[in-house]
């Protein structure tokens, strides 16, 4: 029974990362309707600004954070307007490519300007404390990082429900020269969704970074964030985060009880499955339009 | 008659013209040999670049010091990200573009046996592949020339020490699920069941995993009291800190892979201390004479400011160290065959790393091929330094 919850708790720790991934993504997917593949690297990239601002200028973890988080904000407008914005005749398959293109620009200047040997970001937290209730221990840090992606999902839900910015990216989606015709400067709109989401991205990427910081460090997380925002539905930010710590659940108990070596695997087999069966998801209301 | 004895004129002409480079060896020049190096510069196996790097300041010092017999070696490295498809496609690249007389190590089963045919085929010496895999000398190839002890040998030294000087009884193998996590799992099971004993979990790791809490818990479920290590470095890392984490205490131990004790140290926060691992090389901060001349000689002098002398760094040296060795012992009259008998011809070569043996080949005996088969096993103490609990020792 130890094990059962023990299982259960580290399965909603680990969903706490890719909740936040999921989040990010969803984000950009509610304006755009374009699932971004750069996310993971746009976290990347801001979580070492944060180790360099640490290391080569001597700025105290809060500054730096904060700096970082300025910096992810910025990252995320500029790439909208600069790359995604001069698409000629957009279509979503050709901003995919983009997407996976912007991804591989910013992993290889990564690798290029911090090196590929492991690193860990200094933090007030060690990555290994951990509290023990019972026998059922949580390390500090994924308290932390569910406490962020729980506070950071209930904002974000309010925001797109009741402010008047939120509502307008709600209407772009929705229909972008409706949206136009009522007043809504579209265009101003999606990049300051590629802001936000690239913010929640930093999050994710800031607080994996005191465990293990290498160019490759946000690949699993994003592709487990994409993964429980497409079993919840692409468009809905509780839908993500539940998702997401039913993925880490699921992917903790199925290492656990049947097999660990396709333990990775399993979200992966979600995905299809839920594409097969309920492509809208498992909690979004599909908005569908009408001609 | 006039015209046809013209065309035999031409044509001789033409084929004398030409003798020089029938006769030459592919790679070499009166003033050249051109060595290839494949090693990962970016890419998941990228912290193990700076092999290839290690090389490139060796033979910057070798041909600053005037070369091999007149010879300035010319260096090819490039970055094959540790993927197969590129390690391939930039071997046979150099090797009929530009002509490669010989390949020094470069990082990687995988990437390796990738091009092993290839170059077997073409009879082009390979010597120090940078990974302590069984492949290469089973069975034994001519041109190939193994310096990394194999992996198998250090698990079984690791299990030895565990058994007979920690009275340990109970071990667990965490590996990662390709050839070489397999090779040290192997190993592990080899050396157990010579004392009569078996693994009580064996735990497979994927490249790609990122949350290890299952596979620690299945450690700890298995109230193992060592836990051999044959994983990555990052899976290696994240296992000691979350064992700590869950106040799972068992004796870790691990590959040479992860002997690079201050960046373990580093990325664990210190939960590496008490690690003990195998090694292939001495010790960076020891006052052997070879680590001492090289780091002043060809670190100081070569490396690249944000360089560090960690044992992947002068791995690079010490993989090819018999081939340098093999080079100035043909003399100046270079070929592929003069160089593989002289490769054959070292006895108890001592460099910076194991005493090296090769002999004339036989398909029948690995270490016809396999040039080291020693290792030592050292504990990582606070700040990283490290304490060596054996000598050299031979496992086979």
């Amino acid at each position: 029974m130890t094990d059962l919850i023990q299982m259960i708790v580290s399965g909603i720790a680990t969903g706490s990362s890719y909740a936040l991934m999921g989040l990010a993504m969803v984000i950009i997917y509610k304006t755009s309707e374009v699932p971004n593949f750069a996310q993971g690297e746009m976290a990347l990239i801001s979580s070492f600004f944060a180790m360099m601002l640490l290391t080569s200028f001597n700025l105290n973890v809060y500054l730096a954070f904060s700096l970082a988080f300025l910096f992810a904000a910025v990252l995320g407008c500029f790439l909208e307007f600069a790359v995604l914005r001069r698409a000629k005749e957009p279509n979503v398959l050709g901003m995919i490519v983009i997407t996976i293109g912007i991804e591989m620009v910013i992993l290889g200047f990564v690798s290029w300007k911090f090196g590929a040997e492991q690193k860990t970001m200094p933090f007030p937290i060690d990555p290994y404390d951990s509290l023990f209730i019972g026998d059922i221990f949580l390390k500090k840090l994924d308290i932390l990082t569910l406490v962020s992606a729980l506070v950071l999902m209930v904002v974000l839900f309010v925001f797109f429900r009741f402010s008047k910015l939120g509502l307008a990216m709600k209407a772009t989606q929705q229909n972008s020269v409706a949206a136009r015709i009522v007043g809504v400067r579209t265009n101003r709109i999606l990049m300051v969704t590629w802001g936000i989401s690239s913010l929640v991205g930093a999050v994710a990427g800031l607080l994996i970074s005191p465990t293990i910081m290498h160019p490759y460090m946000m690949w699993d997380p994003m592709l487990k964030g994409f993964a429980a925002a497409v079993m919840g539905g692409m468009t809905s930010l509780p839908g993500a985060v539940v998702a997401a710590y039913m993925l880490g659940i699921i992917e903790n108990l199925f290492g656990g009880y049947i097999s660990i070596e396709f333990k990775t695997v399993v979200a992966f087999v979600i995905i299809v499955a839920v594409l097969c069966f309920k492509p809208s998801g498992l909690f979004a209301r599909h908005y569908v339009k009408k001609v | 008659m006039k015209k046809s004895l013209m065309l035999l004129v031409v044509s001789l002409a033409f084929v004398l013209s030409l003798a020089p480079n029938l006769f030459a060896e592919v790679g070499v020049t009166d003033t050249e040999i051109h060595i290839g190096q494949w090693g990962p510069q970016t890419g998941p196996a990228a912290a193990w670049g700076s092999v290839a790097r290690g090389t490139g300041a060796y033979f910057q010092w070798i041909n600053d010091n005037g070369g091999i017999h007149g010879r300035k070696i010319v260096y090819h490295m490039f970055d094959d990200g540790y993927n197969p498809a590129k390690t391939v496609a930039g071997v046979k690249e150099l090797q009929e573009g530009t002509g490669i007389f010989a390949w020094a190590s470069g990082v990687g089963t995988s990437p390796g046996m990738a091009v092993k045919d290839y170059l077997a085929q073409n009879n082009v010496p390979w010597v120090g592949p940078a990974a302590g895999s069984l492949n290469w000398v089973n069975p034994p190839q001519r041109n190939l020339f193994a310096v990394y002890p194999l992996y198998d040998g250090e698990a079984k030294a690791l299990v030895r020490y565990a058994i007979e000087k920690m009275g340990k009884k109970k071990v667990a193998v965490a590996y990662l699920n390709d050839e070489y996590g397999k090779n040290g799992l192997r190993g592990a099971q080899e050396e157990l069941k010579a004392h009569g004993l078996k693994t009580v979990a064996e735990v497979s790791f994927e490249a790609a995993d990122s949350d290890l809490n299952p596979h620690v818990m299945k450690l700890k479920q298995s109230d193992a009291d060592m836990v051999l290590l044959w994983t990555t470095v990052t899976h290696a890392a994240k296992v000691v800190g979350i064992s700590k984490a869950m106040k799972f205490e068992p004796q870790f131990m691990s590959t040479s892979t992860c002997s690079d004790f201050p960046l373990m140290m580093s990325i664990t926060k210190g939960a590496w201390e008490g690690v003990i691992c195998a090694t292939f090389g001495e010790l960076p901060d020891s006052d052997y004479p070879a680590i001492v001349k090289y780091k002043k000689e060809v670190f100081d002098k070569y490396a690249a400011k944000e360089e560090r002398w960690g044992l992947f760094y002068y791995a690079g040296i010490l993989f090819v160290e018999p081939m340098i060795e093999a080079l100035k012992n043909v003399g100046p009259d270079l070929t592929r065959e003069k160089f593989i008998t002289e490769m054959e011809k070292i006895k108890g070569f001592k460099g910076l790393g194991a005493e090296v043996n090769f002999k004339p080949f036989d398909k029948n005996d690995m270490y016809s091929r396999q040039g080291a088969s020693q290792t030592f096993l050292v504990q990582c103490l606070a700040e990283g330094k490290a304490k060596k609990l054996t000598e050299w020792m031979d496992i086979k």
